[in-house]
């Protein structure tokens, strides 16, 4: 035939020239084979080791498998829905962790709806939140309750804004942050509960929480006005604490100083005194010798000290000439060396 | 031939069997209609159904708890402040047949006739309460920090009802309706997510905060003057105090050494008649001796003792 004649391809070759006629038995076993594997494949399912699995047979509940290689009924008889009840959940409230690293990054941008509250003073607050819980009862959480994450984060918000809606400003910002995380994980079990959500609340944690931004500034100004006033007391202490031992100090100085002076004087009045007894019991002895001993000892202890002497004659009247000399009879003294 | 009618036979089981058996989930119920009648009773297990093929029909409905969110909506409360209420609910299908029968609509229509219901329950109650009824839960007494607070701040004004009785008053109005109307829904749960302040109340409001907080920095800086001030005046006190007292001290002490001396002296020199003459000798002596310096002019009379005593010597 013309076309048996054309060129030989590679193709041609390849092409096995008629399949072998096999033995019927040996076709139905290799098509057992299959079929086994197939079911088998679609019988087998895994349990991640933070996982354990439900299955529903037709829908309807009949085992919770453990972590590990399971069978099921396979065709679709068994259907298994795995629930990670080992992994801690996480949902965020006021932000969104943008990017995960060393420094993570919070983005707030949107919703600032979910993190501004009114304070039991009717003041505004901005509260950012983390919850953290996990799959306690997966039965509950896959039957119950549709949604269940986002029921979950209504009743967070709800729960959050009634504790805070019961506290003041000053409390929320401050010294109430501990007893409203605790309050709020109290109260949302209960709910969570309640709704039958099969979640357990671990922990409820406060991120920033801060007045509204247009408020800040003068919040801001509380702080510094509160700072400005423990300075202007550390300052008046300080001055209170430069001055006043010191005064002390120079007040016992001042009495010291007076005992000294009260020593001193008692105990010259004394010497004197002792002095004066000797010499008077001398002078009771002879008095008139001793008084002229003393009159001319003086003298002579004074004659060379004063620096001029002047003897007038018992007769002349007056003196009042004589001490007209002064100005001549001084002045050339006072230029010797 | 016979091969042929048997597989065409177990097709046709098979296409009949498809038809008649279906899958109700944990998490659905059920209803079957004929020719649109509702039959038998509705399915609330879950498991392997059966049915007639083709001439009845599976309706299916969520057995679980559902969602309702309501509108954010500017509400006046009794005071007349609007604010924006957020509330959501959880409600489930508590009788399929009723549902099916009364929300044509399905759950979309349920939702709908859910936001007349309970909006409108909202509506009335925030009506009827003051803002601080609908904030706050309980009289509870704040924990405030002594030093920053003044007694009249950061406490808590008293309320009536609360938060709490007003969510259970809607809630149970909510319920009401809903059962007198028969919608076959239950309604579980109402809550307040949020509620915050309407827009133009906000900036009244930041307002309000902005001179509080003034008002407290401004008694911040006057207290630390007025401490300041305290503080220097004791200061002043004290020092005056301690300067004077060691004054008092210092001349008691003197005066008690001075009257000493002078007591001892007087008894030295006041013993008799004539230790006062010499006390006087004494002291003139001395004196005159004292006041002798090289400046000094000695003018001697030869009429004087000194020179008499030259005289008498000479003699």
């Amino acid at each position: 035939m013309p076309a048996d004649r054309g060129p030989r391809t590679l193709l041609n070759y390849s092409r096995p020239p008629r399949l072998p006629q096999l033995p019927l038995a040996g076709i139905r076993v290799a098509l057992l084979v299959v079929v086994g594997l197939v079911l088998i494949s679609s019988g087998v399912y895994t349990v991640d080791p933070e996982e354990e699995a439900v299955v529903l047979r037709f829908g309807r509940y009949v085992r919770t498998t453990e972590p590990g290689l399971h069978f099921k009924i396979p065709l679709g008889v068994e259907s298994v829905i795995k629930v990670p009840v080992e992994r801690q959940l996480k949902q965020e409230f006021g932000f969104r962790t943008e990017r995960v690293a060393v420094r993570s990054q919070k983005g707030r941008r949107g919703f600032e709806n979910e993190s501004l509250m009114l304070t039991g003073d009717l003041n505004t607050v901005v509260v950012e939140w983390v919850v953290q819980y996990r799959v306690v009862d997966s039965k509950k959480y896959l039957f119950r309750v549709r949604n269940v994450e986002s029921t979950f984060r209504d009743v967070t918000e709800a729960v959050m804004r009634a504790v805070v809606g019961d506290r003041t400003v000053n409390e929320v910002l401050t010294v109430g942050r501990q007893e409203i995380e605790d309050l709020v994980k109290q109260d949302l079990q209960v709910l969570c509960d309640q709704y039958e959500t099969g979640l357990r609340v671990e922990q409820v944690v406060l991120q920033d929480v801060n007045p509204p931004d247009p408020v800040k500034p003068s919040f801001n100004q509380v702080n510094q006005a509160e700072q400005e006033r423990e300075r202007l007391v550390n300052e008046a202490q300080s001055e209170y604490n430069k001055v006043i031992p010191r005064a002390r100090g120079e007040a016992l100085q001042a009495i010291q100083q007076a005992e000294g002076y009260a020593l001193n004087r008692v105990n010259r009045a004394q010497g004197d005194a002792a002095r004066f007894e000797s010499l008077l019991a001398e002078y009771t002895k002879a008095p008139e010798v001793t008084r002229k001993r003393i009159y001319l000892e003086t003298m002579s202890q004074i004659l060379p000290k004063a620096g001029r002497k002047v003897v007038l004659d018992g007769d002349l009247d007056g003196v009042l000439p004589l001490l007209n000399l002064e100005g001549g009879a001084v002045a050339p003294r006072s230029e010797e060396p | 031939m016979t091969r042929a009618v048997i597989a065409a036979v177990a097709l046709v089981v098979l296409m009949v069997l498809s038809g008649a058996l279906f899958v109700i989930s944990e998490w659905e119920q059920a209803i079957i209609t004929q020719f649109g009648e509702p039959v038998g009773e509705p399915i609330t297990t879950p498991g392997l159904k059966f049915k007639l093929p083709l001439i009845q029909k599976v309706h299916r409905f969520d057995k679980r708890f559902l969602e309702w969110a309501g509108d954010v909506a500017e509400l006046p409360t009794k005071d007349k402040v609007f604010i924006q209420v957020d509330a959501y609910a959880r409600w489930r299908i508590s009788d399929p047949l009723l549902f099916y029968q009364r929300n044509p609509g399905g759950e979309r229509g349920a939702q709908s006739r859910l936001d007349d219901i309970l909006n409108s329950a909202t509506r009335s109650a925030i009506a009827k309460h003051e803002l601080l009824e609908v904030i706050r839960t309980s009289n509870r007494t704040p924990v405030s920090d002594e030093a920053a607070f003044e007694p009249d701040e950061g406490q808590l004004d008293a309320i009536d009802t609360g938060r709490e009785n007003i969510r259970r008053e809607i809630l149970a109005s909510a319920k009401n309706l809903t059962a007198s109307v028969d919608l076959g829904i239950e309604i579980l749960d109402i809550q307040f997510k949020r509620i915050n302040y309407g827009e133009q109340v906000l900036m009244d409001v930041y307002n309000r905060m902005i001179s509080e907080r003034v008002r407290i920095s401004d008694r911040f800086r006057s207290q630390g003057q007025g401490q300041r001030a305290e503080i220097l005046g004791n200061m002043e006190r004290d020092l005056q105090q301690i300067q004077s007292e060691a004054y008092r001290e210092a001349e008691q002490i003197r005066g008690r050494a001075d009257a000493e001396a002078a007591d001892i002296y007087a008894r030295a020199y006041n013993q008799s008649a004539e230790a006062r003459r010499f006390y006087e000798f004494l002291k003139t002596m001395e004196t005159f001796a004292a006041t002798v310096d090289p400046e000094t002019w000695l003018i001697l009379s030869t009429d004087g003792e000194f020179y008499r005593f030259l005289e008498s010597s000479g003699r």
